[in-house]
């Protein structure tokens, strides 16, 4: 079973880490044509020539949604490796400092879970003007703590290991330590952390810019999309919200499928199932 | 317990198609109508007409209180209280005297006074409509009431059309806005912030006793108004463009004309590109307002070639053709070249392809950026298919939206799409006219001392109908104004077609055409609509 496993795991990551570069490079190539508007075919439903149909103002519903995709993924690996950056500083010093290090982390831990995420986003958004760096700004600040704590767990554990105590007895210098006993059981907690990262900030960019203080109207984000589309479903232009919506949820899924996966597996507990 | 399910749902579907069915026939009251508005047509400070009920940027008749003038379908001055008026010689003391017999709801006498107490009230607490040119109102006996201007204003009886007349007794600004009393075809039975307002019938009122004796107002959201229309819940709701190609059982469309203008600013200083009037006669020649109308609003809708298409003070002056080949002469005029290459490719004198490239001069872009209020479609839209228009001419359009907090200031350098449209040559005034203070027009900078000149005199003039030719000549008198013939600062696109879902049966009277606003205009005459038998 372990060999399937594995080879599943490798499958889903090399599809997760290939859709991310196909729909970055999507994104780049298709931006002119999510952004064209033509009035001579607006409102069509889909069809050969446009798979995704086209909206209102005779956009192509399949460019806009690929790039629109392209833009959350590139919010979400933003976000996900600066928040996981900002989780795995923060907690290790935490730990590794204890005394009113600690003391604070954990106060700013509380603080930043105490609020709502999705309130905390729009308040970092709207004061950072909104936009990419609006959204970008609001979710990593929101998204650290819980990677955070963690790894302040992790770290404190590996604190009190025998082994460490007796390399540090022995002489080991602070960050042969660190390189050589931290880190390297840090990685599977913070990857994978990292990749469950990843669907929360594209939904949270979404979400945001679904309630309008996120990316801008004129830019092809999924959140913009479904949002337009909310004015139309009472005509019954299904396939301006449908298709997006799907896409989006696909690739939320997908993201963690990958990461559940990898977390089974480079987990000592469930490693050798 | 089981057993019975089936009956439990088969009671509750025949409940709901047994309601489905009672609603979808007409209403049984043949002289009720239930009419769905926007949200924001709701007046927050309510009913009180010194608190901007009736009047404003959504300016209509305010039914509950009657008014000192009236606008006539054709929007020249009739009579509603007034039975005379004059103005005095140096235009700074307007005489007007005003009917008899006339009551409130409350059962008192209107009289000159209330006329007076109302004015000086609105004057003072007024935030929506501007009356500083009003000095003070006086009640000189019960009929007569005398208004002293602080500087010549012609068009006051398009003041006059607005404001509703409040009892000087019993008003109390903190409590009439819910419970008004006026003296309009119409009193307010009941309302529920957020929801609805009813209205029914004055029998005391002093005109023609109202057809419709009870108008219950309905507060939704596009897409719910539609399905309230669909559910049979309203006889009449407005709508838009993109629902208009929808076919909903036993109503029809009614499309009203309106001069619920869109049009752009072309900031006249702070922008470079468009600092050459010449550029700004390009943008206004090579812009194909009818087929902005057939792509944006599906139809509805019609050109518009300045603020106040189809008003008495509209000059024909401003109405200049669609010409592409002209647009293209004033860009090469003020020095912006097609590249080389795509020059050659266009004969002489030919509306060039699409991809044409852009325009350059010494190696810099034709570019400008237009920018929309963000959340309305329309105007997106019209931005969109503006740049698409700008495009072939060879200027490099973007497109942005911005929120209304930062739109007003963003739009003194930048053009945005604008909506305008009232029952009042003011608004010309308020568009074009050097604001003292900043030596530049309010909205879009811009200055022209001799249109300067013409407006100051339209208002100082003591005849209306002069009064509407100097507004004319003001827009353009053969030498200068603000037509493309003239300075050009805004480019008008299109008048929006107003456009309602109305339940088979329901006559909808004779509509005046529409201001700003798709909100209260339609019941202005709500009093006449009547039901087929």
């Amino acid at each position: 079973m372990t060999g399937n496993r594995r080879r599943s795991t490798l499958f889903l990551l090399i599809l997760a880490g290939g859709l991310l570069l196909a729909l970055a490079l999507a994104g780049g190539l298709l931006d002119d044509r999510a952004l064209t508007t033509d009035f001579s075919r607006k409102n069509l439903p889909p069809c050969p020539a446009y798979l995704f149909g086209t909206d209102w103002m005779g956009r192509d519903m399949l460019a806009r949604t690929l790039t629109g995709l392209s833009l959350s993924l590139r919010v979400g690996a933003l976000t996900a490796a600066a928040s996981a950056a900002i989780a795995l500083v923060l907690g290790t010093a935490s730990a590794a400092f204890g005394g009113w290090v600690d003391a604070l982390v954990s106060w700013l831990i509380h603080l930043v879970m105490g609020v709502p995420h999705i309130l905390l986003i729009i308040l970092v958004s709207l004061a950072c003007g909104r936009g990419f760096w609006g959204v970008t700004a609001g979710v990593t600040l929101t998204h650290w703590p819980a990677l955070a704590r963690l790894v302040r767990g992790e770290v404190l554990q590996l604190k009190g290991a025998p082994w460490l105590r007796m390399s540090r007895r022995l002489g080991a210098p602070r960050g042969k330590i660190l390189r050589n006993h931290i880190l390297p059981h840090l990685l599977p907690q913070f990857l994978t952390g990292l990749i469950l990262q990843f669907p929360h900030a594209i939904l949270h960019e979404a979400g945001v810019t679904f309630l309008g203080f996120g990316l801008p109207p004129e830019q092809p984000a999924i959140g913009v999309i479904l949002e337009e589309s909310m004015s139309y479903l009472t005509t019954g232009r299904w396939w301006l919200a449908l298709f997006p919506g799907l896409a989006l949820v696909l690739v939320v899924v997908l993201f963690a499928l990958a990461g559940e996966r990898l977390r089974l597996l480079l987990s000592p507990a469930s490693a050798q199932e | 317990m089981k057993r019975y399910a089936w009956l439990v749902s088969l009671l509750a579907l025949s409940l709901l198609a047994g309601c489905g069915g009672q609603t979808r026939n007409p209403s049984p009251d043949k002289a009720a109508v239930t009419v769905v508005m926007p949200p924001t047509s709701e007046p927050e400070a309510g009913f009180d007409p010194a608190f901007g009920w009736g009047a404003g940027e959504h300016v209509h008749e305010p039914l509950l209180q009657s008014t000192l003038t009236v606008t006539n379908p054709d929007l020249t001055i009739g009579y509603d209280l007034a039975t005379d008026m004059r103005v005095s010689e140096d235009s700074l003391a307007w005489t007007v005297t005003i009917r008899e017999g006339v009551k409130f709801t409350d059962g008192t006498d209107l009289t000159a006074a209330d006329v007076a107490f109302t004015y000086n009230a609105a004057r003072d607490a007024s935030s929506v409509n501007d009356f500083t040119m009003l000095d003070r109102a006086e009640a000189v006996d019960d009929t007569t009431v005398v208004f002293h201007m602080t500087r010549p204003f012609s068009i006051w009886p398009y003041t006059m059309a607005t404001l509703g007349i409040v009892p000087e007794d019993s008003y109390d600004p903190a409590a009439y806005g819910s419970s008004p009393v006026g003296s309009g075809r119409y009193r307010l039975r009941q309302w529920d912030r957020g929801q609805q307002a009813i209205l029914e019938a004055n029998p005391d009122y002093y005109g023609e006793k109202p057809q419709m004796e009870r108008v219950n107002i309905l507060f939704m959201e596009e897409d719910a108004a539609f399905l309230a229309v669909q559910a049979g819940q309203a006889d009449l709701a407005y709508t838009s463009a993109p629902y208009a190609d929808q076919t909903v059982n036993g109503f029809s469309l009614l499309s009203v004309k309106t001069v619920d203008n869109r049009g752009i600013n072309l900031p006249v200083t702070g922008n470079d590109f468009l600092s050459d009037a010449e550029v700004r006669r390009a943008i206004d020649a090579g812009i194909d307002r009818e087929e902005m109308v057939d792509h944006v609003l599906n139809g509805y809708g019609s050109p518009a070639y300045s603020v106040c298409d189809g008003l008495p003070w509209f000059t024909w002056e401003a109405r200049l053709p669609y010409d592409p080949v002209e647009a293209s002469d004033w860009l090469d005029s003020a020095g912006w070249h097609l590249e080389k290459e795509y020059q050659e490719k266009i004969p002489a004198g030919q509306l060039y392809p699409l991809d044409c490239g852009w325009r350059y001069k010494d190696g810099v872009r034709a570019e400008m950026e237009l920018l929309y209020p963000v959340g309305d479609t329309v105007r997106q839209a019209l931005a969109m298919d503006a740049a698409n228009q700008l495009g072939r001419l060879g200027i490099y359009c973007t497109v942005r939206g911005v929120g209304w907090d930062t739109a007003y200031d963003e739009a003194l350098t930048t053009p945005l799409v604008w909506g305008w449209g009232a029952h009042t040559p003011m608004e010309l005034y308020n568009i074009y006219h050097t604001d003292r203070e900043t030596g530049s027009a309010r909205y879009s900078p811009y200055a022209n001392p001799t249109v300067d000149a013409y407006m100051d005199e339209a208002l100082a003039c003591t005849d209306l109908e002069e009064a509407y030719r100097l507004w004319q000549t003001a827009q353009y008198d053969g030498f200068t104004g603000v037509t493309r013939s003239g300075d050009c600062p805004w480019v008008w696109l299109v008048n929006v077609d107003h456009l309602y879902w109305v339940r088979d049966g329901l006559q909808v009277a004779q509509q005046k055409i529409h201001p700003h606003g798709h909100g209260w205009s339609v019941v202005n005459n709500v009093d006449q609509w009547e039901w087929n038998s």
